[in-house]
């Protein structure tokens, strides 16, 4: 009985979106840590993830962009461009703010969830908060 | 994973730009040290960085890696050679070797590693943000 509300499309989307973020912080963990060693390349989560969530929602709807088998992975970063001689790509400021921006979003996508859930409790106690 | 995310990443790349900082400020201490236990005036050392892979129980992400202190390596350049008959370690010839450590370079080193020490602790608050709301989903 409780199922609908959790089924929500925006819970569910935003659980996985979530999973997404944690991953992204800690490749920006990576990032940073590893902004001065010779030859290291900078990883994020591979940017179709969020294209392929996006068109299996489209065509499928919540039940196919939320299966378990779509995952967000890290992949390097494609795009960056060599920043010192010695091949390391990572920018440190580039790096702080997708941190903030990330922050933002995971923040955001908590949200989201902990909204769904009080909706649960309004039901069960029939009492906001 | 942990709680808080990136956290041990974070540690590991702490650790080793304080190991940095150590050595620039040795660096700077023997700048004028013309005499060590080896004979010879101080060489200047320097710190080599390396990625570290972290043994996480979810071997899922190898691609996320720490960072570590690889070696320490002695600089071997000779530094500069001052004429000073009165100086207490001056060879035969009255010439004194003094160390290779160059006070504007350790500078620059200083402040690099400074800021690289900071852009981690700022991570590192940020990921403890993260963290802290997820504790209060629900509440």
């Amino acid at each position: 009985m409780v199922d609908p509300i959790l089924q929500a499309d925006s819970y569910q989307l935003a659980k996985k979106l979530m999973d997404s973020s944690a991953l992204r912080q800690q490749a920006i963990a990576a990032n940073i840590a590893n902004a001065e060693t010779p030859g290291y390349h900078r990883v994020d989560v591979s940017s179709d993830f969020a294209l392929q969530l996006k068109s299996t929602y489209e065509t499928g709807g919540v039940a196919a962009a939320t299966k378990s088998s779509l995952q967000p992975v890290l992949a390097e970063d494609k795009d960056a461009r060599a920043v010192t001689p010695d091949g390391n790509n990572v920018g440190v400021e580039r790096e702080l703010l997708a941190m903030n921006r990330n922050s933002v979003e995971y923040g955001f996508e908590a949200e989201v969830v902990s909204q769904n859930i009080k909706q649960l409790k309004i039901a069960i106690t029939g009492m906001p908060s | 994973m942990d709680l808080i995310p990136g956290i041990d990443i974070t540690a590991g790349a702490l650790a080793a730009q304080k190991t940095r900082l150590d050595i620039v400020a040795q660096n700077i201490a023997n700048a004028q040290t013309t005499r060590t236990p080896a004979g010879g005036p101080y060489q200047r050392e320097q710190v080599n960085f390396e990625t570290e892979l972290l043994n996480r129980t979810d071997g899922a992400n190898s691609l996320l890696q720490s960072v570590k202190v690889s070696s320490i390596t002695t600089d071997k350049t000779p530094g500069q050679t001052i004429y000073d008959p009165s100086h207490p370690d001056a060879g035969p010839d009255g010439t004194v070797k003094m160390p290779n450590v160059n006070l504007a370079y350790e500078m620059v080193d200083l402040i690099t590693a400074s800021r690289a020490y900071e852009a981690n602790l700022s991570f590192a608050k940020d990921a403890r943000e993260l963290a802290m709301k997820t504790l209060e989903i629900g509440k």
